[in-house]
């Protein structure tokens, strides 16, 4: 049980913090404003940041992606081109539970196809249970972890968008295809194992069929979190000869990128495209899938909401797609409120619930016991399902 | 001969006692069982299944369709395909009240409360044709409804009746609600406004 009554001199103290913190976001909101409209041309940026941009080095910044300046802003008109085709695809899991009765792991992914020609959507979605022993326990013989779990889920979700993209190409092989799916493209996990290269090399191929099916590859992250723009500006601001000397002095640590594009995009409008010169990113361009981003404001007037758009270099570099994209965001986002419906839906057709997990978890008890096998939950385990029943 | 209609699973056991349960449910619409359909949930240990009387059906809320009602105009072109995956693809959480009528072991039908409840998260199946012909072979199947205050027995016993009627050959139908007939009469003798109200909805 939580004493609410116990924290109300804590909650008091946030909430002066949040007023502070908001006082002084707006201070530097006003100064990455002003160093936006300042930044030179790409080309200069780049150059500038040459020595920080081989992959070696740990710069967390972006580099423009094109030639476009660094304070453009991109607006469409009209709705989504008839006949274009939206993939929105999502997973999700059962993490293996050393408590539960019987260890194991799922993982189920659902998706949504959505043609702009007055046609019935089309629901797809696949799961796949995993308890075998070389599935369930890693090589020191320890159930495997969440992070592995995640990892499976991730490289699931691109095999199946591309197995939908193939499927979608083909009942309309003119129709401009996207292939979005929920969060950032580049790949997000340290590559510690034999296993872990194995997983990366399984999504970057799932990344080229879809390339082949003849899908553009959407990453939509909603709410994002990261501040790659705003290190770019710092970068942009400080004489070449202090690059990289100064580039951790960004004065501005506590501005987001999201927080910056909620003041300088309007509702509709796009920025221009980024990449970030991370190893990982090297890594996706060597298997021909560098990634590019853009931030798109898909709220309406004085309720911005920023989402950032990952998009592979072979397909951020088409004008035409690009354009056909920004179209179904905007209306895809403004039918839920700022969030892509073909996303909502795609979770929620992969979604399992507890009452699912608690289905399958009888049912595998079910089979077991006529089995002759009589398994049960820790003792652990029961008393949590007790009271959490409260 | 056993018929071959597709049987349909709508749900799982939410909450029982021995006379109904509450089936929580997310299928497409067309698949939502109507007021008066038969169905049938596993109990003790898969021995025997209960046969019951959908009697309520209940939309949950939906926070998905509240954040939709606010954008979506239904006669808008921008919006003919969300408004499709809605009414034709999309689960729809519902709650599905049923009332016991009898029960099904290896020894046959049996009229009457069962025994005992189905288990929370157990199955519930629609019946098929055939099992609905077997529960209906005689009128007790309508005894624990007139015992089970929750129900409106006055409106499910005619649409069950009428329901399993058609299921008989033409030339049967007539017997079919002159037993019942007789039967309700019978039960019903010292309550003739009841008696005819629901006779009435079987006309």
């Amino acid at each position: 049980m939580l004493h609410i009554e116990r924290l109300k001199t804590d909650i008091e103290a946030l909430s002066r913090l949040a007023v502070e913190r908001q006082t002084l976001r707006e201070d530097d909101v006003a100064r990455a404003l002003r160093w936006l409209a300042e930044a030179p041309e790409p080309a200069t940026l780049r150059e500038r940041l040459a020595p920080v941009t081989s992959g070696d080095h740990d710069w967390p910044g972006a580099l423009p992606a094109a030639d476009a300046p660094l304070a453009a802003r991109f607006t469409v008109d009209g709705d989504p081109p008839h006949g274009t085709v939206v993939i929105g695809v999502d997973g999700s899991q059962v993490y293996p539970d050393p408590h539960a009765a019987v260890l194991y792991y799922l993982i189920q992914i659902g998706g949504l196809a959505f043609s702009y020609d007055g046609s019935r959507p089309r629901p797809y979605s696949c799961e796949a249970l995993h308890f075998k022993d070389e599935e369930v326990y890693d090589a020191q013989g320890y159930p495997i972890s969440n992070e592995r779990v995640g990892m499976e889920r991730l490289v699931q979700e691109m095999a199946y968008l591309a197995e939908l993209t193939t499927i979608e190409h083909s009942l309309a092989p003119a129709a401009p295809l996207l292939a979005l799916t929920d969060g950032p493209l580049l790949w997000p996990y340290v590559e510690r194992s034999r296993s872990d290269s194995q997983a990366i090399e399984a999504y970057l191929d799932a990344l080229t069929e879809i390339r082949q099916a003849g899908g553009l590859l959407v990453g939509y992250v909603a709410r994002p979190g990261g501040r790659a723009l705003v290190e770019l500006l710092w970068a942009a601001q400080l004489a070449p000869e202090d690059v990289p000397g100064r580039l951790a002095e960004n004065p501005l640590r506590r501005l987001t990128d999201a927080a910056l594009m909620a003041h300088f995009l309007a509702p509709g409008e796009r920025s221009a495209w980024f990449t970030r010169p991370s190893a990982t990113n090297h890594r996706h361009a060597g298997r021909g899938h560098a990634v590019w981003f853009c931030y798109v404001n898909v709220g309406a007037v004085r309720a911005p909401v920023i989402a950032r758009v990952e998009a592979p270099e072979w397909g951020a570099q088409n004008a035409d797609v690009i354009t056909t994209l920004h179209a179904v965001l905007l209306h895809q986002s403004q039918v839920l409120n700022g969030y892509p419906y073909v996303l909502a839906r795609a979770h929620e057709e992969a979604l399992v619930t507890t009452a699912d997990k608690a289905a399958l978890d009888g049912e595998i008890q079910r089979h077991l016991f006529a089995q002759g096998i009589l398994v049960r939950p820790s003792e652990k385990a029961q008393q949590k399902a007790i009271l959490g029943k409260r | 001969m056993a018929d071959t209609d597709s049987v349909i699973t709508i749900g799982n056991v939410l909450r029982a006692d021995i006379r109904g349960f509450v089936v929580a449910s997310r299928i497409p619409e067309p698949d939502v069982p109507t007021f008066g359909t038969f169905v049938r949930a596993a109990i003790q240990q898969q021995r025997a299944d209960l046969i019951g009387l959908v009697y309520n059906i209940t939309l949950q809320d939906d926070p998905f369709l509240k954040n939709l009602a606010v954008t979506v105009i239904e006669d808008d072109p921008r919006y003919a395909e969300i408004i499709r995956d809605q009414q034709e693809n999309r689960a729809v959480p519902v709650e599905i009240a049923v009332a016991a009528i009898g029960y099904r072991d290896e020894d046959g039908y049996h009229y009457g409360l069962p025994p005992q409840p189905p288990m929370i998260l157990h199955r519930i199946t629609v019946c098929s044709k055939d099992e609905v012909r077997h529960i209906t072979a005689a009128p007790d199947f309508m005894r624990a409804l007139f015992d089970n205050r929750d129900v409106p027995a006055d409106e499910l016993i005619p649409t069950a009746l009428q329901r399993a009627a058609r299921l008989r050959p033409e030339a049967l139908r007539a017997e079919f609600f002159l037993d019942a007939g007789r039967y309700l009469a019978q039960y019903l003798g010292r309550d003739p406004v009841r008696l005819e109200r629901i006779l009435r909805r079987l006309m």
